[in-house]
């Protein structure tokens, strides 16, 4: 690829868009409109990290925060459980998302399960649920088929076809991930219940792709950054795509405080501060917010105007609401021979037999188990949640344990669907700042009781496959008194036809502001089954295609 | 995250999420820190006062080893390094499974990160450590924590387990025995050993026991 200088655009002059935030949703969108001829701006909040950066430093990277931005860089959030209750200053992010180019899609452990047709239409197959907000889509599994096929090519999806996928037009540019002994223990876990684990499908090479190389199993996926590469994250996939274009400017360090509007009712620039604390604006025909279902609520609420009481894009009131995790559970598992499931990528085998749970167990819920290294594959992480089949936390016992759990153990873990509750939502602390001065995110949360009912279905369903593989102990888990926060941040601006109770349209566009687009887990109408991504990033590239041919119509 | 502090609590273990959801020092604010002080019977600070200067004698022994290091602590005092060292070295003892907290060096983690990105810290240790101190004078005449023999030193810590202090000890133990030694602990890998992480760039399949015999039988 030939060195392109990047342009620098003035602020005071309009470029055709300008992106907030650099993650899975951003980086397409300014690689699509950039790579269309439109002049593009995209802020982000974080720097520029490169490949040859990331370390496997997990005292930096998990405990100092150094890839994300929680209360040790000035960010604190709060929570409670609900509208009736202050909200507490949380000791860690609540809402917990990567700051630097490419987004959480750097630290991600790139499991890129599709949507399946079901997800798009469950409310009409369900029918209502008590307390919940379930809905239909507005568009259908086919209509976005086309936009993941564009995902598994463009940013680099390794898989295998098969029987298990749902209907798919073409197939995975890169073969399987090799088998890792965790998930050949689930494999046959599944086989003697009756169940199918399949090669799962993951946003990390098994084969050179697109110029990057193959993944070198080095174990440090999740929470960690790519030394060589060879995860899909937008940063070496879409940004250096878009970079190249010669139209699109990228400013790191600047994080946005306000969008403005004019008297019509329009988008017309964005105020945002640079590293240093210098006010800028940057003026736009149109902005696009790619700025996680945490932060894009929160600008728009920030947003609010004269003309806009209730924050920007929000006449519904549904902004911020509508929060979903997804559900998870976990079940872990002793074996007599060394596992090693700290090696390699996060999961290689997924079963999907319960993707939809029979309506016979009373509840309602679906997802997937996948196989895990007990401690996310990390040494201090493991030392610190030893004996997890009992025993004593220190002294010689502890250390014994400790021997034994990091390379004998696996984790079955459940991923799951979370319901849409108007109750759980992401609104601005009334008190709490940050260090911009900006109201804290502020997270109300509880569980509806199917989404208890289905976690605890996925461990039992998870316990059962560690028996028929003959774990020697095993030890399962979920949540009892509710989850407290989470890294998929889904639903907070859903995706409607109805202008009164969605706050996008089925392009992404806001039904109240026309030159204003949000595009990221903020638009998802229902959780799906555990891994959002791969659905986030195929949106984005709906969503560019009909924002570059908008613009084209001049109707932006 | 930590386990057994997620059990407590009831949270979730979601093991693909970054630990920083639930990183174990975030559980230490919710922990009632006061109640190491209301275990620990009496201690008056011209006591505390003639236990630091005894203590003041004692060096730590993992420095004792490595003269060079020896004046190395930019944070602790020599003798609160020792004590602090004592208590991890209690935490991860040195027995047949390897060596141990004191060997791997944690006590320069400690050290370091006292007076880096744990400032906060510093102030609970020191004043739990003086409290540790006068329970081993209160129970056993000795003149410091770091004096006893390890039975006693066990007692001792077991009684106080659900304290802040400990919590907080034991959550730097094993950041520094597990972290990459350029942070002054986990000397010679000795924390990476004890649990089979070898620290190499790249592996290749066969990962482990399961998935060679795997591709043995042709599954």
């Amino acid at each position: 690829m030939a060195e392109v200088t990047m342009p620098t655009f003035p602020t005071r002059e309009a470029v055709d868009f300008v992106i907030i935030g650099s993650g899975s949703a951003g980086g397409i969108v300014a690689k699509e409109l950039s790579n269309a001829g439109l002049k593009v701006v995209v802020l982000e909040q974080g720097p520029h990290l490169k490949s040859a950066d990331f370390k496997h430093d997990e005292w930096a990277y998990v405990h100092n925060e150094e890839l994300v931005w929680g209360r040790r860089k000035g960010h604190p959030q709060t929570f409670r459980r609900s509208a009736s209750e202050k909200a507490e200053i949380a000791d860690a992010s609540v809402l917990n998302y990567a700051h630097n180019v490419g987004g959480s899609s750097v630290h991600f452990s790139g499991n890129f399960w599709r949507l399946r047709p079901i997800d798009f239409h469950e409310r009409s197959v369900v029918g209502a649920i008590e307390g919940t907000t379930l809905a239909d889509w507005p568009i259908s599994y086919e209509e976005l088929e086309p936009y993941y096929t564009k995902v598994d090519w463009e940013i680099g999806v390794s898989g295998l076809m098969g029987p298990w996928d749902p209907p798919r037009s073409r197939d995975y540019p890169c073969a399987p991930m090799p088998v890792k002994s965790s998930g050949v223990l689930l494999e046959r876990g599944a086989k003697a219940m009756g169940w199918t684990a399949y090669p799962a499908p993951v946003a990390i090479l098994s084969q050179p792709h697109n110029g990057r190389p193959p993944c070198i199993h080095c174990g440090f996926c999740n929470g960690f950054g790519c030394e060589v590469s060879a995860k899909s994250s937008s940063l070496v996939t879409m940004i250096p795509l878009a970079l190249a274009s010669g139209n699109c400017e990228l400013r790191t360090g600047c994080t946005a405080a306000r969008i403005e509007t004019d008297d019509s009712g329009r988008v017309t620039e964005v105020v945002y501060w640079e590293a240093d604390g210098t006010v800028q604006a940057q003026r736009a025909k149109a902005v696009v917010l790619c700025s996680n279902g945490a932060e894009t609520p929160r600008l728009l609420f920030l947003s609010e105007s004269s003309r806009f009481p209730n924050g920007l894009a929000n006449s519904s009131g549904v902004v911020g609401q509508n929060l979903m995790f997804n559900g998870s559970s976990r079940a872990v598992g002793l074996f007599e021979h060394e596992v090693n499931a700290h090696k390699s990528i996060a999961t290689t085998r997924v079963v999907h037999d319960f993707y939809s749970i029979d309506a016979k167990h009373g509840f309602y819920g679906g997802g997937g188990i996948d196989e895990r290294s007990t401690s996310a594959g990390r040494p201090m992480q493991a030392a610190l949640s030893g004996s997890i089949f009992g025993g004593s936390s220190w002294g010689s016992d502890y250390k014994r344990n400790l021997a034994m759990e990091f390379t004998h153990t696996a984790s079955f873990s459940g991923h799951c669907t979370s319901l849409p509750m108007a109750s759980n939502n992401v609104t601005l602390d009334p008190e709490v700042k940050d260090k911009w001065g900006r109201p804290a995110l502020r997270t109300t949360f509880m569980n509806h009781p199917d989404d208890f009912a289905t976690m605890k279905f996925f461990m039992e369903r998870s316990m059962e496959m560690l028996d028929a593989v003959g774990a020697i102990k095993k030890e399962g888990s979920y949540t009892q008194s509710g989850q407290t926060g989470g890294v998929h941040l889904l639903g907070t601006c859903r995706m409607g036809d109805d202008p009164a109770s969605s706050v996008v349209d089925r392009y992404n566009r806001s039904h109240d502001v026309p030159n204003l687009f949000m595009v990221d887990g903020s638009s998802m109408v229902t959780s799906g089954r555990g891994q959002p991504t791969m659905t986030i990033m195929a949106l984005a590239f709906r969503a560019a295609e009909h924002m570059i041919a908008a613009a084209r119509r001049g109707e932006v | 995250m930590v386990w057994k502090l997620q059990k407590l609590t009831g949270q979730p273990p979601v093991c693909f999420q970054p630990a920083t959801q639930a990183e174990p020092v975030s559980m230490l604010p919710s922990l009632d820190r006061r109640r190491f002080l209301l275990h620990s019977g009496f201690v008056s600070t011209q006591y505390s006062l003639l236990i630091s200067t005894a203590l003041a004698l004692a060096t730590p022994m993992a420095s004792a080893e490595t003269p060079e290091a020896a004046l190395a602590f930019s944070t602790l005092q020599a003798h609160e390094a020792a004590g602090l060292e004592s208590i991890a070295g209690r935490i991860l003892p040195e027995d047949e499974s390897g060596p141990g907290a004191i060997k791997g060096g944690v006590i320069y983690f400690i050290d370091k990160v006292l007076g880096s990105s744990r400032q906060e810290w510093l102030g609970l240790l020191r004043e739990g450590l003086l409290e540790l101190d006068a329970q081993a004078m209160n129970a056993h005449g000795s003149a410091s924590f770091a004096l006893l023999e390890s039975a006693k030193q066990d007692e001792l810590l077991r009684a106080i387990e659900q304290t802040t202090f400990f919590d907080t000890m034991r959550m730097l133990t094993m950041a520094g025995m597990f972290a990459l030694p350029e942070y002054g602990g986990n000397r010679d890998h000795a924390g990476w050993q004890l649990i089979g992480f070898g620290h190499h760039q790249v592996w290749q399949p066969p990962f482990g026991h399961y998935d060679a015999d795997y591709i043995a039988r042709g599954e």
